[in-house]
């Protein structure tokens, strides 16, 4: 456990928070570092890397490379291993219920905001939504003024071609650069200081109907990027680019031949139905491959010493199962490729001849497990599907496979095969209205990322409890328009809510606690070593739960639905925080359907990102008129009101 | 991109699915719009739809008042429907009109204009963001199936409300006597040469269409 803020000591450190604030740069130093406030100020210690004792479930272990500063936050999962776990501790079980708002950020574009917001050298750097405005805010200085504004100035053209909301999932920081795509099929590279564009590569062409929506994923000197279109009929591909020029290095399609796909003699899939020559060609009706999509929307996630990147590709196009016999490869399939090459290690199709646009997008989340009493090397994937896999990231067999969210489109799982045993009643045909086929489309878990904790070995994920009726109608396809098909009716599963927040052991397979939410959790997750965990619900509840009990410790209702990912980073003023936007939108709303289950006191949407402190304390807030000229307050209150406010 | 394809041309892609409405040939829609071709509107209606207020000119009724040949003829909204499927319209407009990708068609907001030529401009030339546009891939007749089945879901302007949806009147609002008086004095507008912010714009003539 990390520093607490003791009772006692509490107003001696804002009082000592007010000088340091009213003087930030020379009375801090005659004040000297003796304060009784100095532990609760520290920062955390660094754990690039922790096994964990006794307090872990699971004995996992968690490499946290590339081990960026511990107050800060560079890529949208933290770490290669996508943990977005962050060794910040000053908020805790004990005093997380006095989380309360330190400043806001509104940035005037509706839209679902679905990206975490990432913090380096004190500045704060958010993109919205389409038109994919980037901010760079100063979080040394009262007021978190805009330190610039990038606007990309993308194709409006985009916006219709978004299935779900024109939603960007963020920014990558790497070299004094920030990196990431735009939904007019570009990806962007802007100088962090300044603000001005450093490179634009082209990587698709919009009017086809591809975009871009996932958050780009640095290895090193590549930075990965992939498409979006499952329902435009896309050709889907992940592509690496040079971190400093754009320029594309490699580039592996989900569908095509062995070339096409990057499938050479290192292809060594554990299955042996994944292991004959072109599948990605001879596993669909007659050219289907061109338009067969397994667009790659998501997450990547890396291994250093394997030298292997993960990720998942999309449903296959169209959605309509009985115009694509076959087993569609490689849609919704888990790819491992070597980083430098692209060149496929592995490959593990979660659902064949996907019927119910199940995808196999979501993250994988890398974790050494003990299972069955060995280490194993794993990457643990909460698929659309409703299955919670645990697979060994270097040859990809699967070690756990059990449902964790509602499900009926399967009646078991064959572990020889590694294949969920279809329930026949379950598979949609074209003109037929299917009832009650759980989860829907949107699965029992969409893209929102899980968090993992090296305290207690286990994974946190916000997860769906939902069912749909779906009628397909054969789709033909045009380019520029949807090759879809699915038509659909969401609704609650059994118990009612829609939502549900829990905490898995992924070394047995099993969920350990969860709490139900009326509406969709569709927000990311947020692991702390203050063994607090955060999430956010669709109709605006911001919550904090104990990472071992799954008690609620804190909440508080937002201004718009939330379904972007928490982050927290230390201040110049030694303080954690917590950040979050708040602006419904993505799957969450894009069916009326959803919505319209209790549309009483749902949220409109929105696009504010709140930040929260203990106390709601901050550079931003306090008695006198507080400027962002340089961080202090300039007209200093009284010492004894610094408090009151 | 094939997008100027032929409707054949285009459902060549998938199965049979298209062969109802695209047998290549003399296929019974083409004869459908041969049929209908007399009672259409000239092609070029869209063409004179103007998409914002006219600046400094008379509010020409002419285009806008234009009626969709085919409104509330229960074959040509049928035959809409199956356009509507066929052409990937549900795909991002929903197969009950609610919208998702695209707007919603039932509800009482246009970005575009609700009046049925309006909706058959939308069809014919594209909208911005990412309507595409269909005029080179459907014949006119076509379009005004699609414009009678979404008129279907109810949610559309009719003609004699054109100016009425302009100006955002809503049935059973009050109108204050001032605005009352000027719309009654029913002066024609002046044309202007050369507008300048001291000129008055033309009042409205608040009259039905005829």
């Amino acid at each position: 456990m990390d520093v607490h803020l003791k009772q006692g000591s509490k107003p001696v450190c804002r009082l000592y928070e007010f000088h340091r604030r009213a003087a930030f740069a020379w009375f801090a130093l005659l004040m000297g570092t003796s304060s009784s406030c100095d532990q609760p100020q520290k920062p955390p210690p660094n754990r690039p890397s922790v096994t964990v004792g006794s307090g872990s479930l699971t004995g996992a272990t968690l490499n946290f490379a590339p081990n960026d500063p511990p107050g800060e936050w560079h890529s949208q999962a933290r770490d290669y291993a996508n943990t977005r776990y962050s060794p910040l501790g000053q908020i805790n079980t004990d005093n997380v219920g006095k989380l309360r708002i330190a400043w806001t950020f509104s940035d005037a574009t509706l839209g679902g905001h679905e990206a975490a917001p990432l913090v380096v050298n004190n500045t704060m750097y958010l993109v919205t939504p389409f038109p994919d405005v980037l901010y760079a805010l100063d979080v040394s200085k009262a007021g978190e003024p805009v330190k610039w504004t990038f606007k990309p100035n993308p194709s409006p053209i985009a916006k219709g071609k978004a299935c779900c909301d024109t939603v960007n999932r963020g920014v990558a920081y790497v070299d004094g650069k920030l990196i990431y795509n735009l939904l007019d099929d570009h990806t962007v590279a802007v100088d962090a200081k300044t603000g001005k564009q450093v490179w634009r590569t082209k990587m698709g062409n919009v009017e086809t109907g591809e975009t871009m929506t996932m958050a780009p994923f640095v290895v090193g000197k590549k930075v990965l990027v992939g498409d979006s279109g499952g329902e435009l009929g896309v050709w889907g591909w992940v592509a690496a680019l040079d971190v400093d020029s754009g320029k594309e290095l490699w580039r592996a399609y989900s569908t095509g031949s062995d070339k096409q796909v990057l499938i050479g003699n290192d292809f060594k899939p554990f299955y042996d139905r994944m292991k004959r020559k072109d599948l990605g060609v001879s596993t669909w009706p007659a050219g289907m491959w061109k338009h067969g999509a397994g667009s790659v929307w998501a997450w990547i996630s890396y291994d250093p010493q394997l030298n292997l990147i993960y990720y998942g590709t999309s449903n296959p196009s169209p959605r309509v199962p009985d115009q694509r016999p076959g087993d569609n490869l490689w849609t919704s399939t888990i790819f491992a490729r070597d980083a430098d090459t692209g060149m496929a290690r592995w490959a593990y199709q979660t659902t064949p001849h996907d019927r119910w646009d199940y995808d196999a997008v979501n993250e994988n989340i890398l974790m050494d497990l003990p299972i069955d009493g060995k280490i194993r090397k794993t990457l643990v994937h909460f698929d659309r599907n409703a299955y919670a896999y645990t697979i060994d990231r270097v040859s990809g067999e699967v070690l756990r496979a059990s449902p964790f969210a509602y499900q009926n489109w399967s009646s078991g799982f064959d572990m020889k095969t590694a294949l969920p045993i279809v329930n026949p009643n379950k598979e949609p045909h074209p003109n037929v209205k299917l009832m009650n086929v759980c989860p829907p489309d949107i699965g029992g878990k969409d893209w929102q990322p899980a968090a993992a904790s090296p305290r207690t070995g286990l994974v946190y994920a916000a997860i769906f409890n939902i069912c749909m009726d779906v009628t397909d109608h054969p789709a033909s396809y045009i380019p520029s328009t949807p090759y879809d098909g699915m038509d659909m009716h969401r609704y609650p599963a059994p118990g009612g809510n829609l939502g549900e927040f829990m905490a898995w052991n992924p070394a047995t397979g099993k969920k350990v606690w969860s709490v139900k939410e009326t509406y969709m959790t569709m927000s990311g997750v947020l692991a702390t070593a203050g063994d607090v965990v955060f999430y956010g619900t669709a109709d605006g509840w911001f919550r904090a739960v104990d990472a071992r009990s799954g008690k609620v410790l804190w909440s508080q209702r937002l201004g718009s639905g939330i379904i972007g990912q928490p982050t927290t980073y230390q201040g110049p003023d030694n303080r954690q925080y917590i950040a979050i936007y708040a602006g419904v939108g993505g799957a969450a709303t894009v069916r009326a359907d959803v919505t319209a289950l209790k549309p009483i006191n749902f949220p409109p949407g929105g696009n504010t990102l709140y930040v929260f402190s203990i106390d709601g304390d901050s550079m931003s807030s306090g008695p006198g008129q507080l400027t962002e000229s340089d961080g202090v307050s300039a007209t200093p209150p009284e010492a004894g009101n610094s408090t009151e406010h | 991109m094939n997008l100027r394809a032929t409707p054949c041309a285009i459902g060549i892609a998938t199965l049979a699915l298209l062969s109802l409405l695209c047998a290549c040939g003399h296929s019974p829609r083409e004869q459908t719009a041969t049929r209908a071709m007399s009672a259409l509107p000239s092609a070029a209606v869209g063409a004179a739809v103007p998409l914002g207020q006219l600046a400094g000119a008379p509010y020409s009724v002419a285009a806008l008042s234009t009626p969709n040949p085919d409104h509330a003829n229960p074959q040509a909204i049928e035959q809409g429907k199956q356009l509507y499927i066929q052409m990937n319209c549900a795909g991002c407009h929903a197969y009950n009109g609610k919208g998702n990708m695209g707007p919603d068609l039932t509800d009482s907001e246009w970005r575009y204009g609700g009046l049925p030529v309006q909706i058959y401009q939308s069809i014919f030339a594209g909208r911005p963001q990412g309507m595409p546009s269909w005029g080179a891939a459907l014949p006119p007749a076509e379009i005004w199936k699609l414009v009678a089945y979404i008129q279907s879901f109810g949610g559309s302007v009719a003609v004699s409300d054109y100016e009425h949806a302009r100006q955002g009147d809503q049935p059973g609002e009050q109108v204050a006597p001032e605005v009352q008086a000027e719309a009654q004095l029913g002066s024609p507008p002046v044309p202007l040469a050369r507008p300048s912010p001291q000129t008055t714009m033309p009042p409205k003539s608040g009259k039905p269409l005829p």
